[in-house]
């Protein structure tokens, strides 16, 4: 069983940098464990792979965070499903409405590849993350929603239904904090021919994030 | 022709003042000239003249001191030591800072003078000049006179202050430079204020006192100081106890995460076979496991975070240093405090 993958680690990266000092940049390498299911007349397609990749943030002021990540990785395909190579590059602004919740909007560009073909997506999503704070703030819990009003794919209609939700834990250790993430992505597309194509991408990713000042 | 009429008015009015000191001092000049050329018999009645009360222009302190010294210098010249005596003391007493110039004047002229000198007893300080001292490098300079041989006491006082410091005590006849390093009888830096210079005198040879005083500002230019960081508020740090309350609502937040990631498992499309709930159950196992350690680390450590009790520490030791810099940078700072001086009229606040 082999596959070509893709993605993800976008969703559970969002906004990955903590609250922190005014000016603080951070960077946060990870390793995503990747699941990507498609049905588009065929039966569900499934593939799974590892993806890679990393987010710099930057905090411009007590409130401003800006981040981008860059990832990429390989889904192998189940018996009979192309395996195939995922990228994606994407930019994010959270803006914190309170100590534990901010607001988030970003875009991002995926591309997936197979041997017979590329498709590009094109996303925009609107959320918000919520903080917990645990043991006297060592350790947090995370939760991420966001819908994605604006999806683009190369050769088919918008979705239906879009959205990315995620929740984990932070554990923070000095001037690191070490990230764990389990993020759900769901595209429901409108049928066309008789045919309803449905996606969704799974993620589990582990992070390292590292305060450089 | 109104502007021009006041014109008129005005430079009626003011002609008499500038007239007057023009007469006073052309007098003086015109007294000088007859005495250089010892014509004595015509310098004396100018200088009579000056000091008459009868003189209806104004004389200045100086040109008075100036006019009984040069009366003093004419009838000594003219035999008349009595007279000449007389009058050196009237310029002495008015400021006992006259002296004659021994390269202008005759011993018998000087010796009169001296004479004039040891009868009066008189003590001054010259007025403070406006000065800008480095205490650690200058002094500021007084200058303080006693006509004869006489005990002096030189004391520095700020107004209003009860105890004095003093500058000098002893004998002392003529002029003397006294040198002030900035410093009070505590060795502190004098304070800003208005400070009063005082010297009293007695006489050694006639017993007789005399005392003066001058004031003087005193300020301090000082580059501007550092403040230092305030005390560290609860705000500022970090809490070094959990509560039991607080510790048990871990277990609930560990237990709320995970149920959170089963519930976003759960909302995986159900055509396409949920979806790989192995990344789910992960994190909610380590976010129910982590909610139960978190509790029962509290009761361990019974309440203390040592994380942050730690991390406290840490940031007040930073505080401190840093405060520690900034009160060097101060003290250097301060160490190099200049002295601006300038004289004063009278005791008022200072500046």
């Amino acid at each position: 069983m082999r596959a070509t993958g893709v993605i993800t680690g976008a969703a559970i990266l969002l906004g990955a940098a903590p609250a922190a000092a005014q000016r603080e940049l951070t960077v946060a390498p990870l390793v995503s464990l990747a699941e990507h299911r498609v049905a588009a007349g065929f039966g569900v397609e499934r593939s799974l792979g590892p993806i890679v990749g990393g987010v710099g943030a930057i905090r411009l002021s007590p409130r401003l965070a800006v981040a981008v990540r860059v990832l990429g990785g390989s889904l192998f395909g189940a018996k009979g499903v192309l395996d195939r190579d995922v990228g994606e590059l994407g930019v994010e602004a959270s803006v914190a409405t309170a100590p534990w919740l901010s607001l988030q909007a970003g875009a991002g560009r995926r591309v997936y590849g197979t041997k017979l073909a590329r498709q590009a997506w094109t996303t925009v999503g609107l959320g918000a993350a919520a903080r917990l704070a645990f043991a006297a703030g060592t350790i947090q819990g995370v939760g991420r929603v966001a819908l994605l009003p604006v999806v683009s794919v190369s050769g088919l209609r918008g979705p239906d239904v879009a959205f990315r939700a995620a929740t984990g834990l932070e554990y923070r250790v000095h001037a690191a904090t070490l990230g764990v993430e389990y993020s759900l992505e769901r595209y429901d597309f409108p049928a066309a021919a008789g045919v309803r194509r449905l996606e969704q991408l799974s993620t589990l990713t582990l992070l390292l994030e590292l305060r450089l000042r | 022709m109104r502007r021009l009429l006041w014109g008129v008015v005005l430079a009626v009015g003011a002609a008499p003042a500038l007239a007057g000191q023009r007469s006073t001092g052309e007098l003086l000049g015109q007294a000088h000239e007859f005495y250089e050329r010892l014509e004595v018999e015509r310098a004396l009645p100018l200088l009579r003249q000056i000091v008459s009360p009868n003189w209806p222009f104004e004389v200045t302190p100086e040109q008075r001191v100036d006019a009984y010294k040069y009366l003093g210098a004419c009838l000594a010249l003219a035999g008349k030591r009595d007279s000449a005596v007389l009058y050196f003391r009237a310029a002495i007493e008015r400021d006992p800072f006259t002296d004659l110039d021994p390269s202008r004047f005759t011993p018998a002229q000087l010796a009169t003078f001296g004479e004039a000198q040891r009868r009066t007893l008189a003590v001054a300080i010259r007025p403070v000049q406006p000065a800008r001292i480095d205490p650690r490098t200058a002094r500021v300079t007084f200058t303080v006179v006693a006509t004869h041989a006489a005990f002096v006491d030189v004391n520095l006082s700020a107004v209003g202050a009860r105890s004095a410091h003093s500058l000098y005590q002893g004998t002392m006849d003529g002029v003397r430079e006294l040198a002030w390093d900035g410093l009070l009888a505590d060795r502190r830096l004098a304070p800003a204020g208005r400070y009063t210079l005082a010297v009293v005198g007695r006489s050694r040879v006639t017993g007789a006192s005399d005392s003066a005083r001058v004031y003087f500002d005193l300020r301090h230019e000082v580059a501007a100081l550092e403040d230092t960081l305030p005390e560290l508020d609860r705000r500022g740090l970090l809490p070094e106890r959990m509560s039991a309350e607080a510790a048990r609502r871990d277990v609930a937040k560990g237990l709320g995460v995970a149920a959170a990631a089963l519930l976003i498992a759960g909302a995986a499309n159900g055509d396409l076979g949920g979806s790989e709930r192995g990344g789910a159950d992960v994190v909610a196992a380590t976010a129910a496991v982590t909610g139960v350690v978190a509790f029962l680390v509290y009761r361990r450590q019974k309440g203390a975070i040592p994380e942050n009790i730690a991390a406290n520490a840490r940031h007040r030791a930073q505080r401190d240093s840093a405060n520690a810099s900034i009160r060097g940078r101060n003290a250097d700072r301060i160490a190099a405090t200049l002295l601006l001086v300038s004289p004063a009229a009278g005791e008022g606040t200072g500046p």
